[in-house]
């Protein structure tokens, strides 16, 4: 199975945005005439290998390299650099060429700045006065195809360079690539920022229409029919839970990494000692699809259930007689045998996770956390795990979301915990420490915390979830609604406006309007309740909203805006883009920097 | 007939009539062709004409000074200018395709003029050979020229683009060529020109040639079937075919290799003529004195008889023919006009144009006619609009489309929108052949010149109105043409003050959606007005186009402040290197300071390549404890170094870095925790370095304090965890965890034990616990999971070490259902420990807890 996913059942088509990826790519290695050796750096490549496979890129004569300090080994003569556009991955290619010169090889580099060349890359190849042995070149990747309903930017480091850096690149990188969306499927007419990069990307994404207009006369109604941006920021609660649903755990325990994960062989059958396997993970396998967002409890009974049912089939099988298209049936169940194994493998794989005493507990506090009620207990119990020197990232994690839910800590506690930090884990970790102080993450309390009433005005936390037969989005963290989904349902019923007292309670301004050739006075761009309502699309098909996560979504919220989109009562599909897929561990460790 | 009047001006040459309609009568006065040299650009483009030095005229009382003087194809005067230039006789004198002119004179220099007149500048140069020894003779094509020397050696420029002067191969003749062509570099092998030389004295046969010379070589073409030395050749537009005429009086046209002869006439005159053009691709064109003579692949040529001077002009698919008093336009009559206007004909075409005219006339007999040719009433309409569109007369035009939209109504399945179509392009055809534009294009010259190089020309010539109303009627961007125009604005408006002159320009650019006012504001630049060109770039909408213009305009801070607003960090940085190399480190840092996101961006940069400037930066700003994360930052790089790391005085400067962090961070109250921290950081370093030395391992430096205590009593040495404990005041609670895994870490179960009886643990038995659970000692554990004080803690403690009975019975305790569950779960396997939690929970929820 490919872990190229199958995108034919996207409701926008996103095959013909990754046939054009692929269709650039090997222009530019076309380009290059002869052998050549490409040189990836390793993130950019993880992401390659959501649009093209392998084997088509050997077809073009390339021998494959990931970028790093090493000189790289090659009999080939020409040296293709693919590297996205980062300051900081130029000093390799600099000692990659020096190392070269003083070898006296003589070869012809190129590089192809991922989406577009800069001027602060092209000043460093400068300063190191290799700019003339470089041919320059571009390829506008600005977002990869996850599944048939996720896009995402490949911005992993977007979250962090805002708050913490003030390098704001990313921002303008994400209204440029909403706006290349909007080349292929007309003008979003309508939409709904909340926080200060997505009021912001709104901002930009105007100014692009004004400067690069996308003709809307051309297309006579636009497929996308409203934008909806969330800043991370916005809602640091939710990534820092620890996600219940099956993709959601996945990705906790196993971390996946562009729709696969990759896991000792030892734990899908016999042990091979120590080897590794990717297992695609995407909308491609029919379980997958069927189970993903679910919580994971009813995982574990769906695929029991199914279980029993094949081998009912089979007991019934060699029992009696069965007409032709009874066994047809059966071998169809039969073809599906290999994913429900693979998945059964995986589920039962996750199960010795979740049954640890110590993921329980950690469980019970960040619900006890979320509840906001028992500062004491969760105090004590963060103070603990830093005595008992947890790893640091689960410290963290608890310690983040207990300072946001309290708008950060009275400033004893505040600096006995760093204090506490730095002496278990080491003094290296002040820059981590300053650096989610400047995010805000983990900070002094200055005013007074209003989470107690976000979380009750905006029901996130839902007593008696019944995890199987869920009629809200609280399933995906049994109990807890995400709030960011929140905000997007609230969004998409009835706008902004009558949330609005809430909205000023979370960081950031907000934002409604209209734009494009459909709003043709002014006062169009007034919040009027009115305009949200939102018409269906002529032939039938379900409007479609486009939903932006500005620093990162975890798989959680995915599964709950699908859900969502499942309701009878949405007038809407719903596809989902984002900097990064994260969960709380990659994202915290994007603040993580050790000085030593 | 009414059509027979048109018919009868034509002239049948072999099989095919020809026709020469009067384009203009030239509005010049007192231009007599034959004292000038002329030169003429195709596709009715305009004339340049000069006095003819290498002839002795008489001059009525003019100047001895030559001019230069420019006319449309109607004769109209665009611009003149006195020819001063040196170098010699005027040799050579021709339009590009862009509409340069190219004069060449005999010292091999190359004058270039634009369509005003105006000289561009530089002057180009054949090189150090022509002007030793002299240009001779020379052949254009479109944007090149061949030139040949007085002693024979010949120089290319193949692109006045780009114009370098090469030399082609030494043809080695002594005495200079009868006559030259060139073939162009499209239609050659090589890609590169060639030139035939016709070469060769009357009287030796075998002498006589045809050379074709290139850069690289010259090959012997023809010989013996030329029976003589040629005296005038011409390659057709196709640069297949070359005619000729031979020195004994024959019009020859052979292949342009030389290898096939395809037609052989006879002339009446040995004497060569004069000029010798193609007509199309059908017909050679003679002349001769007084008399034009048409020579076609058969039959009788046509004589046309001239009293004045004529000069043929070459186009794609005819001959202009100017003279003193006209301009004629000498073709081939098209199929369809042919099949109209013949006369007695009975073609479908002839009889719809022929029922228009009943009809206008309210005869029945246009019925008549109509149903004649009702099957074939399509190709009727379609021959009408094509001959409307071959029309110059506009009288004529209007009959023929009246014709064919009077057929169109009667039959359902004609393309409708030809006649439409046509209509158009005849509208604009017509417009610039008015007299005051003067551009006499035939509709198969329209067709190949194309739309946009006719806006281009159109421009060029400054006629900026007809061609924005062209564009704009052609459904084509108008951009180009109101871009020429901003652009030739500014150049001609020098007195204009700088707002009025915006106003006008600003009225005409916002005509035009999307048009670069960055490039007008970079052309005012250009022309001094820098003034203008700020308040030009003010109005460009993409940052992306005016941020570098403002830079190269001098306007640095305007940029910055673009930049930022438009969001594009690409842009910022651009901005941000071009002051940081234009101003002095200071004033630079204080110019990024007060912007926050150019600020934010330098130090990403110049922490990853600027160390040093960084930390002036931060200094020269204030932000000290910045300063003091670095020096933080750099006492680890230190570390790093392989000197430091064994334990030598190394230390010593790593530890000072981080006091002068410390005292950095002291500076301001907001770093006190910071400052404290570093103080700690050097305190642990010296002891580490103690530690190090005292027991002889390199295992403390650079880990943690409370690493470091286990470690410590790991080693065994709880004097000296004692001692950092109390150093760095390590709590109770933390002392307790550390002391405790550290314990379990080597398996000292009795000092464990000890240790739990020094005095009452300050966090209870817990950790104790855990310690034993987690090493897997059950015995361990069981010493102390009683004296945990959370009957809770105790159920699961038992639980995890598999006592479920005692798990029980401390859970049943805690009345906790949803503990009694999750024990449950533990014992999946054990299917009596399951049963006693079942009936534990079911006796709890009788009890209505759940």
């Amino acid at each position: 199975m490919a872990q190229i996913p199958n995108l034919d059942n996207a409701p926008i088509n996103l095959t013909s945005i990754r046939e054009q990826s692929q269709k650039e790519l090997i222009n530019i290695l076309k380009n290059v005439r002869g052998k050549k050796c490409l040189v990836i750096d390793p993130k950019l490549g993880d992401s390659l290998s959501l649009i093209i496979q392998t084997s088509i890129l050997k077809e073009q004569g390339v021998e494959l390299r990931h970028l790093s300090a090493e000189p790289i080994q090659t009999d080939c003569n020409k040296v293709v650099y693919l590297v996205r556009s980062q300051p900081k991955l130029m000093r390799f290619i600099c000692s990659n060429i020096h190392d070269d010169v003083s070898k006296g090889l003589h070869r012809e580099y190129h590089v192809y700045f991922v989406p577009r060349r800069t001027v602060v890359c092209e000043k460093v190849l400068e300063d190191e006065k290799l700019h003339h042995m470089i041919t320059i070149g571009e390829y506008p990747l600005h977002m990869v195809a996850m599944d048939e309903d996720v896009l995402s930017f490949e911005l992993d480091f977007s979250y962090k360079e805002c708050q913490v850096d003030g390098d704001t690149s990313s921002i303008w990188h994400i209204a440029k690539s909403i706006h290349k969306l909007e080349f292929s499927f007309g003008v979003i007419p309508n939409v709904r920022a909340k926080g200060k990069a997505s009021v912001r990307i709104a901002d930009i994404l105007n100014r692009m229409q004004a400067e690069e207009p996308v003709n809307s006369s051309d297309m006579a109604v636009p497929e996308i029919n409203t934008l909806i941006l969330l800043d991370r920021e916005v809602d640091m609660v939710t990534p820092l839970c620890t996600q219940l649903t099956y993709e959601g755990l996945l990705d906790e325990f196993l971390h996946i990494n562009n729709g696969s994960v990759e896991i000792d062989t030892s734990i899908l059958g016999p042990p091979q000692d120590g080897k590794k396997t990717k297992v695609p993970l995407n909308s491609s396998d029919k379980l997958f699809k069927e189970i993903r967002d679910l919580n994971f409890e009813v995982v574990v009974q769906i695929l029991r259930q199914k279980a029993t049912s094949m081998k009912q089939d089979y007991t019934d099988m060699s029992t009696t007689t069965q007409s032709v298209s009874e066994l047809k049936d059966f071998v169809k169940k039969l073809n599906s045998l290999p994913e429900m194994s693979r998945h059964i493998d995986l589920a039962k794989h996750l199960s010795t996770f979740t049954s640890k005493p110590s993921f329980l507990g950690q469980l019970d506090m960040e619900h006890t956390i979320i509840e906001g009620e028992s500062y004491d207990i969760c105090f004590e119990y963060i103070e603990e795990l830093i005595h008992k020197q947890e790893p640091l990232i689960t410290v963290l994690r608890l310690l983040i979301l207990f300072s946001i839910t309290n708008a950060g800590l009275p400033k004893k506690h505040f600096d006995y915990f760093r204090r506490e930090l730095l002496h278990s884990y080491g003094f290296e970790h002040i820059a981590t420490l300053s650096n989610l102080e400047k995010a805000g993450l983990f900070k002094k309390q200055e005013t007074k915390s209003n989470w107690l009433t976000i979380k009750r005005t905006l029901q996130l936390v839902v007593e008696d979830t019944d995890t199987a037969n869920p009629n809200d989005i609280a399933y995906v963290f049994s109990g807890y609604a995400p709030l960011s989904i929140r905000l997007v349902q609230h969004a998409i019923r009835s706008g902004w406006r009558p949330v609005e007292e809430v909205l000023k309670m979370l960081p950031g301004p907000h934002l409604e309007t209209k734009r494009g050739g459909f709003s043709n006075s002014p006062s169009f761009d007034t919040l009027s309740g009115v305009s949200t309502s939102i018409a269906k699309v002529p032939d039938g098909r379900r409007a479609l909203v486009l939903v932006v996560f500005v620093g990162g979504v975890t798989f959680a919220e995915i599964s709950a805006l699908r859900f969502l989109s499942a309701q009878e009562s949405m007038a809407y599909d719903l596809i989902i883009a984002s900097t990064k897929i994260v969960n709380g561990q990659t994202l915290v460790e994007t603040f993580m920097e050790k000085l030593g | 007939m009414a059509n027979v009047s048109v018919a009868a001006e034509w002239q049948l040459l072999y099989n095919r009539y020809y026709r020469k309609p009067e384009l203009y009568q030239m509005r010049w006065k007192h231009v007599d062709l034959a004292r000038n040299k002329v030169a003429a650009a195709p596709f009715g483009g305009p004339l340049a004409v000069i006095r003819d030095d290498s002839k002795i005229v008489q001059l009525h009382g003019e100047s001895a000074l030559r001019k230069l003087r420019l006319f449309s194809s109607s004769g109209h005067l665009l611009a003149d200018t006195v020819w001063r230039n040196p170098g010699g006789r005027l040799i050579g004198m021709s339009w590009t395709d862009d509409h340069t002119l190219v004069c060449i004179v005999q010292d091999g220099t190359v004058y270039r003029y634009d369509v005003h007149a105006h000289l561009i500048e530089p002057n180009l140069s054949l090189g150090k050979e022509c002007f030793e020894s002299n240009v001779a003779d020379c052949a254009f094509w479109g944007n090149g020229v061949v030139c040949i020397t007085e002693s024979n050696q010949l120089f290319c420029i193949a692109d006045f683009k780009n114009p370098n002067a090469v030399k082609l191969a030494d043809p080695g003749i002594v005495e200079p060529p009868r006559c030259m062509a060139v073939i162009e570099p499209q239609y050659t092998v090589s890609g590169n020109v060639e030139v035939l030389l016709g070469v060769g004295d009357g009287g030796e046969e075998e002498d006589a040639a045809v050379l074709a010379v290139e850069e690289d070589g010259v090959q012997r073409l023809g010989g013996e079937m030329l029976r003589g030395p040629l005296q005038k050749m011409v390659v057709s537009r196709d640069g297949k075919w070359l005619a000729s005429f031979t020195h004994d009086g024959r019009l020859l046209v052979t292949t342009s290799d030389l290898t096939d002869v395809i037609i052989e006439r006879e002339c009446e005159s040995a004497l060569p003529p004069e000029q010798l053009a193609w007509c199309g691709m059908d017909a050679v064109l003679l002349y001769w004195d007084d008399m034009l003579l048409m020579m076609g692949p058969d039959g009788e040529p046509v004589t046309y008889l001239y009293d004045e001077p004529i000069i043929l002009i070459p186009e794609c698919d005819g001959v202009r023919i100017l003279s003193n008093a006209s301009m004629e336009f000498l073709q081939r009559v098209p199929d369809s006009t042919v099949s109209i206007f013949t006369i007695g004909s009975t073609s479908p075409a002839a009889l719809l144009y022929d029922a228009l005219d009943h009809f206008d006339r309210r005869s029945a007999k246009a019925d008549e006619n109509l149903r004649l040719i009702r099957s074939s009433l399509p190709e009727a309409v379609e021959a009408c609009v094509d001959a409307a569109g071959h029309e110059f007369d506009v009288l004529r035009q209007q009959t023929l489309l009246r014709a064919a939209s009077y057929g169109q109504a009667f039959c359902s399945n004609f393309h409708r929108d030809r006649i439409q179509e046509m209509s158009k392009i005849l509208r604009v055809l017509n417009a610039v052949r008015s007299l005051e534009i003067g551009i006499s294009l035939s509709i198969q010259q329209y067709k190949l010149l194309t739309p946009s190089v006719l806006i281009g020309r159109l421009i060029n010539a400054h006629q900026h109105l007809l061609a924005l109303r062209i564009s704009e009627y052609l459904g084509m961007n108008q951009e180009v043409v109101i871009m020429h125009w901003a652009c030739a604005k500014i150049t001609a408006s020098l007195g204009i003050p700088d707002a009025t002159l915006l106003q006008i320009l600003l009225d005409k650019l916002k005509l035009c959606k999307g048009i670069s006012y960055a490039a007008v504001a970079a052309h005012a630049d250009k022309n001094g007005r820098r003034k203008l060109a700020a308040l030009l770039v003010e109005h460009e909408p993409r940052s992306s186009k005016q941020v570098p213009l403002l830079l190269s305009i001098g306007e640095e801070d305007i940029a910055l402040m673009k930049a930022t607003e438009c969001g594009d960090t690409d842009l910022v940085y651009l901005v941000l290197f071009h002051i940081w190399q234009m101003r002095q480190p200071l004033e630079f840092f204080g110019t990024i300071q007060a912007r926050q996101l150019a600020r934010d961006l330098f130090i990403t940069y110049a922490r990853c390549y600027k160390h040093e400037f960084l930390k002036d930066f931060f200094l020269s700003t204030g932000q000290l404890q910045d300063v003091a994360f670095l020096l933080w930052k750099e006492s680890w790089q230190l570390g790093k170094n392989p000197m430091a790391s064994k334990g030598s005085p190394l230390h010593g400067p790593r530890i000072k870095l981080i006091e002068k962090a410390q005292n950095l961070f002291a500076e301001t109250k907001e770093h006190t925790f910071e400052s404290k921290a570093a103080e700690e950081h050097a305190k642990l370093l010296r002891l580490q370095h103690e530690l190090e030395v005292t027991t002889k391992q390199a295992i403390f430096v650079d880990s943690s304090i409370s690493d470091t205590i286990r470690t410590c009593i790991v080693l065994g040495n709880h004097r000296a965890a004692l001692k950092v404990k109390t150093e760095f005041k390590v709590s109770e609670k933390r002392w307790y965890w550390l002391k405790v895994f550290a314990l379990a870490t080597i398996k000292d179960w009795a000092a464990l034990e000890k240790f739990s009886k020094e005095k009452k643990p300050p966090i209870g038995f817990r950790p104790f616990v855990e310690a034993c659970i987690e090493a897997d000692e059950k015995g361990e554990a069981i010493k102390y999971i009683p004296k945990l004080a959370d009957p809770r803690e105790k159920a699961e403690s038992y639980a995890r070490i598999g006592m479920a009975k005692e798990a029980a019975d401390a859970a049943s305790q805690t009345k906790d259902g949803e503990l009694l569950g999750r024990l449950k779960l533990t014992f999946a396997q054990n299917a009596g420990a399951q049963s006693i939690f079942d009936t534990l929970r079911d006796r709890l929820s009788f009890q209505g807890a759940s």
